[in-house]
């Protein structure tokens, strides 16, 4: 390739990051409640999803991509912080408001529940939990039929209720 | 009851206003419409404050190869801790585009350069690069500072970047390229850059510190160390990770 196309290609994912940088922005910064981790997590999720480019183009079908992407890059930064013992600088996730906790039973999800499970039963833990998003959109999000995400979930909350459980004093 | 929609939902409204479904009930819900706020909220400071400190690395990171710009070449590599100081990078500090609108002060941000061929690029975050290359660094600050740039590799070795003599930091009052570069050490492996501004002197020997306990327990811990502690009251720290690769 040249170094006109190049350029080009250039000038194209810096329009992309301006439009769609700022989705990525809010759910890192949703995920990770700080602000200089939530930059660093945006410059490396879109760095990631340019690797598709026509993909984000697509109108119709980037933001669940993004949300799946940023989500992922997101929930595994804080399982490096549960790995290194630094779990406490990681904010617990706020249940959503404005529906109930489906059987769960605290008002924020904490880093130490979240890491108890796989990376995708996370994913769909805060996507019902903390974004309160009905199965059918977490399913479509994450990629997943909706099956998986009531079976994950389930799993989840079975689980979740028995550490929360032992943990209390 | 209508159900508000999720944050996924308000997302795509907010991509295309005009045309979204969702604007009859964002008309008339109150708790949407300050969810949106927010959104918008968030969505300037990143206009403001992630974009123009980061566009350069995440363009570079779609086209591979970028033109010299009036890089001048190294006689020989050298270690990292022993980088020349005397070449200047030549490279156009990168404002906002002419639709930014915003306040000026975003905190500090360093670009990486690193030298392929004859030409030099942005170097992404976590990217693979020569373990032998050249690097050259441009900051951009929110206020004047002391200023400290140093490396941490796997064996725990604190490096120190920028400037390359002295003690307390050098007196950086504006953004730009910084004189000098470094060559990396040719042994493979995770690398961290640090960029710390901090307002009062700091010493060599304390950032040392804060660096080798943040980072020196080998490729696990030099690859997740995204912050120093313990530093001066006020400063401001950015970062950057490079995987050395023969």
């Amino acid at each position: 390739m040249g170094d006109e196309g190049l350029s080009d290609q250039r000038e194209q994912a810096a329009r992309l990051y301006r439009v769609l940088g700022p989705a990525v922005y809010r759910r890192c910064l949703r995920l990770l409640g700080d602000r200089e981790a939530a930059k660093d997590a945006t410059q490396e999720v879109f760095v990631k999803l340019l690797r598709d480019m026509r993909r984000l183009e697509e109108r119709e079908t980037v933001l669940p991509w993004i949300y799946r992407v940023a989500t992922n890059h997101c929930l595994n930064l804080r399982r490096n912080l549960r790995r290194r013992g630094e779990e406490d600088l990681e904010p617990a996730l706020r249940i959503a408001s404005d529906r109930p906790p489906d059987g769960y039973p605290e008002r924020e999800l904490a880093q130490k529940v979240l890491s108890r499970f796989d990376a995708r039963t996370q994913a769909v833990a805060v996507g019902v939990l903390v974004d309160g998003m009905e199965h059918d959109e977490v399913a479509a999000a994450l990629g997943i039929s909706r099956r998986t995400v009531s079976r994950k979930l389930d799993r989840f909350l079975e689980n979740a209720q028995k550490f929360i459980g032992r943990s209390e004093p | 009851m209508i159900r508000c929609p999720s944050d996924l939902k308000l997302e795509a409204h907010l991509l295309a206003e005009a045309s979204s479904p969702l604007a009859p009930h964002v008309a008339s819900c109150g708790s949407c419409r300050a969810r949106l706020d927010e959104m918008r909220r968030l969505g300037d400071e990143f206009q403001r404050e992630v974009y123009p400190a980061t566009v350069d690395a995440v363009a570079g990171a779609a086209g591979r190869r970028r033109p010299f710009v009036g890089w001048m070449l190294y006689a020989a590599p050298v270690s990292i801790a022993a980088a020349a100081a005397a070449i200047l990078l030549l490279v156009q500090p990168r404002s906002p585009g002419d639709d930014y609108l915003g306040t000026k002060g975003a905190k500090l941000a360093v670009t990486v350069y690193a030298q392929a061929g004859d030409a030099a690029r942005p170097v992404a975050d976590g990217e693979v690069i020569p373990a032998t290359a050249s690097l050259r660094f441009r900051v951009r600050l929110g206020a004047p500072c002391r200023l400290w740039l140093v490396s941490v590799d796997a064996a725990g070795q604190v490096s120190r970047l920028y400037p390359p003599a002295g003690d307390g930091g050098a007196e950086v009052t504006a953004a730009g390229p910084l004189p000098g570069g470094a060559v990396l050490d040719g042994k493979p492996g995770p690398e961290r850059i640090y960029a710390i501004c901090s307002p009062r002197p700091l010493t060599f020997a304390d950032l040392e510190r804060s660096a080798r306990a943040a980072a020196g327990g080998g490729e696990t811990a030099v690859r997740a160390a995204r912050s120093l502690r313990a530093l001066p009251a006020g400063s401001s720290q950015a970062t950057l990770l490079l995987e050395k690769r023969p």
